[in-house]
């Protein structure tokens, strides 16, 4: 990993498809790009099978332009929608079983800094809501507990998208879907409320129609966790399959649940305010 | 057949604006030229959701792009 490891050798650039070479050309790597730049430099995401219009797939997007190293970064998923897209991208990923990712996690993170002590990597989880806090929920919430120090983001379709449309703990109390004509029954889970007692030192809950917020938010749960613990990003990535929202409305529908019930709210610790305090300070010093 | 999006180029290149390609689902597909100032469409990449219509012409009001049908040879 590295750079190194994403540099040809010399005279092998010419026999490269097109797509490596203008990522070594174009793409973010040993840059310091701004995700409000997507559109004008080679993103690391490639072309992916998920669905036109697919919220998800844009969260996807905004998360890959928005690492602060990605070529120290390893990405783990599970069995979903998100890891179409998070698989397609020229950054490692681990693909593990259904709801291990925060398991896997743990014990890379532990592993690269046996192997690296020298070197800052970055681990991320990134997996939706069945695999965080259905199915994973015991994995995800022990990693929280012992202080595992990588990032865990939550991308919440609020449904079983790839396999039907069955309910999952975190659909909305009522909601009828294809798999569950009654209706469900039960509240939404308190994500963000959980990781907060699980002891996340920053916790965010988000709806993706704002590139820059959502991008600083990335960032800093990624900085966060290299340096005091766990963190977690709740970001709501919505179904247009199993929720019938016509492609092009998909904006809409986000910016109605962002009123609605997915308000930005941002949770640190005072050490963790105190450290972005000073790389803010640090920031306009160089400017200055 | 193919339903993609297409940029009225001269239109575009009239506005300061960089908004549809902060709001497209699909890397490196709605792209930016700094030379003419306009948006453009990778069109073999498009997925035809048209959300770059909704910004543009329902948030922004400047209509610069459309939805269209292509076949390939």
């Amino acid at each position: 990993m590295g750079l190194r490891y994403v540099q040809p050798a010399p005279g092998f650039k010419q026999y490269l498809p097109k797509d490596y070479v203008d990522l070594i050309d174009f793409g973010p790597f040993g840059k310091e790009v701004d995700a409000s730049q997507i559109g004008q430099f080679k993103e690391i995401l490639e072309e992916h099978p998920m669905c036109a219009g697919c919220w998800m797939a844009y969260f996807v997007r905004v998360f890959y332009a928005s690492l602060p190293n990605p070529e120290d970064t390893i990405v783990l998923g599970t069995a979903g929608c998100a890891r179409l897209a998070l698989s397609q991208a020229a950054v490692p990923f681990i693909y593990g079983n259904y709801g291990d990712t925060n398991a896997v996690a743990s014990g890379l993170t532990r592993a690269l800094n046996l192997r690296f002590p020298d070197k800052q990597k970055d681990v991320i989880a990134i997996a939706g809501d069945g695999g965080l806090m259905d199915i994973g929920f015991s994995m995800t919430m022990h990693s929280w507990f012992r202080k595992e120090k990588f990032t865990t983001i939550m991308v919440d379709n609020e449904v079983y998208g790839n396999t039907g449309g069955q309910e999952s703990g975190m659909s909305p109390k009522g909601v009828q879907l294809k798999m569950a004509p009654k209706g469900k029954k039960f509240d939404k889970l308190p994500a963000t409320e959980l990781a907060k007692l699980a002891g996340c030192v920053y916790v965010v809950k988000i709806a993706p129609t704002n590139i820059k917020r959502l991008s600083k938010v990335i960032k800093r749960a990624i900085l966060a966790a290299r340096h005091f613990g766990p963190t977690f990003i709740h970001a709501y990535t919505s179904c247009n399959i199993e929720y019938s929202i016509p492609t092009e409305e998909v904006l809409r529908d986000a910016r109605e649940r962002e009123k609605k019930d997915f308000g930005f709210e941002e949770y640190m610790t005072d050490e963790v305010k105190a450290f972005f305090e000073e790389i803010e300070k640090k920031k306009k010093e160089v400017k200055a | 057949m193919y339903y993609v999006a297409r940029v009225d180029e001269e239109k575009c290149a009239t506005y300061n604006c960089k908004q549809c390609t902060l709001f497209c689902p699909e890397a490196n597909t709605l792209m930016f030229d700094e030379r003419k100032n306009a948006a453009y469409v990778n069109e073999p990449r498009c997925k035809g959701c048209a959300l770059c219509v909704y910004v543009c012409s329902d948030l922004l009001k400047r209509d610069c792009i459309t939805m269209e049908m292509v076949t390939t040879e």
